[in-house]
């Protein structure tokens, strides 16, 4: 009795002791979770804040409308990534696309590759769709400026590899498809101080 | 173990069976040949198997991982400073050579132009360029970590130079992705410090270079479509080297025998048989690639700079062994010297038996680069790749087909071929 009770909580323990440790949990998108050191999330919503704030705030914006009386129409372009690191770009020009449209004060018509799915379709509604829903065709919104940028960054490592300084410069801009006239250039700087853990006596 | 394990995996990766060499792999794995310990090795076979078996994301994945464990690896050997001295260095994790950390890029950039991201394979090729620059700095960290933590005064913790500081076949790649993305300037700068690379490294070179020709066409893009690349040799091996000093300074009052052996790695390069690669274009045209980088050499020249961190760690590591058995066995020796003298002699053979020098190394990265690129018309091509021996013989060919739209911007064509 005491012996199988006794193999009873060692197979117990080995039960629990092997279970998987993973854990998840939910959190806020908002929150900071820097784990790598590398460009992340945070770093994407950092320079979407700040180019949104920025580029609805400058007068650029006041000056097309004013002329115009309409508001400008933003074509996305490429967001170069000149850095050491494979950043993908898009999830802060979404940001960017995502806030112009909602602040109604700049219309955005889709990307080149969003482009090529949608005349796809339109020419399917040609010959498939019926003549009261069928859409036209040669009715794009031309776009009147490209919003196109880069990334650079810098790195800066300490000889014993545990300290680490990264600095990123995002740079964007608005380009007069017409004139090619640069009417806004926003900047985001992002610099960080990595420092590595400690040795954790793992031969 | 390993070491066995490391050399049947370069046999059927040389024999060209990528199928087998990741079988073989995953059965060392299976097998706890290759352990935990071992990972940065475990990705980089498998980074290199499944590139050349056309798994191109599957190959990044791998790669990414070496060059993060390696990275996490050598911040780990730096902060472990003499703490592990006392082990041999092939117990402990492995944290990959600075030219392995290197090329591994190489191959990532070229995983990104097999799947025509060309931004991507370019982040790949300035991860190289900084890292051969950050090269002379970190083995120099290296050693000066070692060194603070050494209080043995039995070694110089010198490195030796770094002679080399670009990478050829990085600038090389850097010149045709700028320039296909139609970023000339900065593909001019490319083409400079691809020259410069070509000139630091004429002196390591055991090939005749093609040094009369010009790269500028490579900043042309629409003077080319496709990109041809041909890989050859094998990685360095390495060798275990042993050294044995024996001191007999016997006095009455006390036993000075001091034996001390140590073993250390040392880096060899294979020769290749293929003396130039070939490219003939519709089974008309002939065209020679160039020879853009001896990975092997380069390997060897970076190696050399770390080789007197190795020696001293060896020596320290097999002096502390030597002196802790000389100590002992004197205490015991006061008492019983019969035993002490056994003690002595158990340590010379335990010396003997667990000195071993750590010959783990990336066994199936290419020793030799070579390019081209050219211009094919639109439609179906044939390109066969042929690596010729010095005699003319043609040793072995891959034969591509190559289908050109209006609108290709860069085909890669790439072959090996390890002997």
């Amino acid at each position: 009795m005491k012996y199988s009770l006794l193999t009873s909580l060692l197979i117990a323990l080995i039960f629990v002791g092997c279970r998987p440790s993973q854990k998840i949990t939910r959190i806020d998108p908002g929150t900071t979770t820097d784990l790598s050191g590398k460009w992340n999330d945070t770093d994407a919503r950092l320079v979407a804040e700040e180019m949104i704030a920025d580029a609805l705030s400058r007068p650029w914006l006041n000056q097309f409308n004013r002329n115009n009386q309409k508001p400008p129409v933003v074509i996305v372009g490429r967001v170069r990534n000149e850095s050491m690191e494979h950043i993908e770009t898009e999830v802060f020009t979404k940001e960017l696309e995502r806030a112009f449209v909602n602040s109604g004060e700049i219309s955005v018509v889709a990307s080149a590759e969003e482009r090529a799915e949608i005349r796809d379709e339109r020419l399917d509604q040609q010959a498939n769709a019926s003549y009261e829903t069928t859409k036209k065709m040669a009715q794009e919104l031309g776009a009147d400026f490209m919003m196109i940028g880069n990334i650079n960054s810098i790195v800066d490592e300490a000889v014993d590899n545990r300290t680490l300084a990264v600095f990123y410069t995002v740079n964007l801009e608005f380009v007069n498809v017409e004139t090619n006239q640069k009417v806004w250039i926003g900047n985001k700087k992002i610099k960080k101080f990595i420092e590595r853990r400690n040795y954790r006596g793992m031969p | 173990m390993l070491d066995d394990a490391q050399f049947d995996l370069r046999d059927s990766f040389t024999a060209g069976d990528y199928q087998r060499s990741e079988e073989l792999l995953n059965k060392f794995r299976n097998q706890d040949i290759y352990r935990s310990k071992d990972n940065v090795l475990f990705n980089l076979e498998s980074g290199i198997i499944y590139h050349f078996s056309g798994k191109y994301d599957s190959s990044s994945v791998f790669f990414t991982t070496a060059e993060d464990e390696i990275d996490e690896n050598y911040t780990k050997s730096v902060s472990r400073g003499i703490g592990a001295f006392l082990t041999n260095d092939n117990k402990l994790v492995y944290d990959g050579e600075p030219y392995e950390d290197l090329y591994l890029n190489t191959f990532k950039a070229l995983n990104y132009i097999h799947l025509k991201d060309w931004e991507a394979a370019l982040v790949e090729t300035r991860r190289m360029a900084f890292k051969m620059e950050q090269l002379d700095i970190k083995i120099k960290g290296l050693a000066e970590a070692f060194s603070k933590s050494d209080s043995t005064d039995k070694a110089d913790w010198e490195t030796g130079k770094v002679n080399i500081q670009n990478s050829a076949l990085s600038h090389y790649l850097a010149t045709v992705l700028y320039a296909k993305a139609g970023d000339f300037d900065d593909a001019r700068i490319e083409e400079e410090k691809l020259n410069i690379a070509l000139k630091e490294q004429e002196s390591i070179s055991s090939y005749n270079r093609m040094r009369d020709e010009s790269f500028e066409q490579l900043r042309k893009p629409n003077s080319y479509n496709v990109l041809l690349a041909g890989f050859t040799g094998q990685a360095p091996y390495k060798v275990q080297e042993d050294a044995r000093i024996f001191i007999d300074d016997y006095d009455d009052e006390q036993n000075n025998e001091f034996y001390l052996k140590f073993s250390f790695p040392v880096l060899q390069t294979h020769r290749s048989r293929v003396s130039y690669v070939r490219a003939v274009i519709n089974d008309s045209v002939q065209t020679s690639l160039r020879l853009i980088e001896e990975m092997d050499k380069v390997s060897a020249e970076v190696y050399k700079a770390k080789q007197p961190i190795i020696y001293s760690r060896a020596l320290v590591r097999a002096s502390t062994k030597s002196i802790g058995t000389k100590l002992v066995a004197g205490a015991v020796r006061k008492k019983n010297e019969f035993l002490g003298d056994l003690l002595q002699l158990l340590g010379f053979i335990a010396q003997e038996t667990t000195e071993k020098a750590d010959l783990r190394a990336w066994q199936t990265m290419p020793g030799q680069a070579w390019m081209k690129t050219i211009q094919l018309p639109s439609g179906l091509n044939t390109v066969r790749l042929e690596y010729i021996a010095d005699n003319g013989r043609t040793l072995y060919f891959d034969e591509f087909e190559v289908e050109i739209f209006p609108d290709t911007e860069l085909e890669l064509v790439e072959s090996i071929y390890s002997n």
